[in-house]
């Protein structure tokens, strides 16, 4: 009677946990995917907004260049202009170097997904490992079907390791190191 | 006559950022969406100069590097590297597949133009 309601209990636990994990998986995996999109679409939108502003800027600043070479603007005006322009080519270069987090937050997305991807694969040996185990199946052969699972978790664990290293370290948007050879 | 870039990335608005960049400082750009559609453009067209990530579908960047660098036309051609990728191993793998440089996004623009008129002129 005690064997039948420990391979039960079991069984029951390790589809329980398979189900259960592979349910909040395919959330968190839409839920990634969905960030992912949004991220592209606010980039697509931010650089062809930049550009746009950019191009506005640069035809506004020809006007200003052209009145300044006509002496219609008092000196004063033309130096606070100037001024203006090196503000605005900082503020350039910050957006641009800004810009650029799609690229880092869709890699840090795609190994996260890969990574659901291996641990549905757990969720699946669980599954499998449990299916096996019957009401009958006594306690030392549950105990080596377990040991089974832990051995096949391990060399799991060990294979996403090796496919999953991580390409993105930055932590912020600051330019980075440049070193010539 | 503007020299030109070959900016090689398969993140879109990475190339657009790189191709403003440039392109503002008066280089002429020719842009490729991964490792292998550079190496089909560079072969098509040699440029002076050869921007590629690492991490693209299809050709990584040490491969294209690789490639390049077999081709007569690459030898000396300077190949700089921009990437997420900041480990040592990765810029030693890189200095030994050919490339002159390795920039770690993301860029400024303007030490972008600094090291690249600093290599092309």
């Amino acid at each position: 009677m005690r064997k039948k309601i420990l391979g039960s209990h079991v069984k029951r636990l390790l589809s329980g946990v398979s189900a259960h994990g592979r349910r909040h998986l395919t959330e968190v995996e839409t839920d990634l995917l969905q960030t992912e999109l949004l991220l592209e679409e606010a980039v697509e939108k931010l650089t062809s907004s930049f550009m746009a502003i950019h191009s506005a800027v640069g035809a506004r600043q020809e006007t200003i260049d052209r009145l300044v070479a006509a002496g219609t603007l008092s000196g004063e005006d033309a130096a606070a202009l100037a001024g203006m322009s090196g503000e605005i080519g900082t503020h350039v270069n910050t957006a641009i170097t800004s810009m650029q987090f799609q690229d880092m937050t869709s890699q840090l997305i795609e190994r996260t997904l890969k990574r659901v991807t291996g641990l549905r694969e757990f969720l699946g040996t669980l599954d499998e490992h449990g299916a096996d185990i019957g009401h009958d199946t006594g306690s030392d052969e549950i105990v080596e079907r377990l040991g089974k699972v832990s051995m096949a978790l391990a060399i799991q664990s060990l294979e996403l390791r090796s496919v999953l290293r991580k390409s993105v370290e930055q932590r912020h948007l600051e330019s980075g190191d440049i070193e010539l050879f | 006559m503007a020299k030109t870039i070959l900016a090689v990335d398969d993140s879109s608005s990475l190339r657009q950022m790189v191709a403003f960049s440039l392109k503002a400082a008066g280089y002429q750009v020719v842009e490729a969406v991964d490792g292998q559609d550079g190496l089909d453009k560079a072969k098509n067209q040699v440029v002076d100069l050869v921007l590629t990530d690492q991490n693209m579908p299809r050709m990584d960047g040490l491969s294209l590097i690789k490639h390049l660098r077999g081709l007569p036309e690459y030898q000396k051609v300077p190949i700089l590297m921009l990437t997420t990728e900041s480990s040592d191993e990765m810029k030693s793998k890189g200095r030994a597949a050919g490339a002159n440089g390795w920039l770690v996004k993301p860029f400024d623009p303007q030490r972008l133009i600094e090291v690249v008129k600093k290599v092309i002129g």
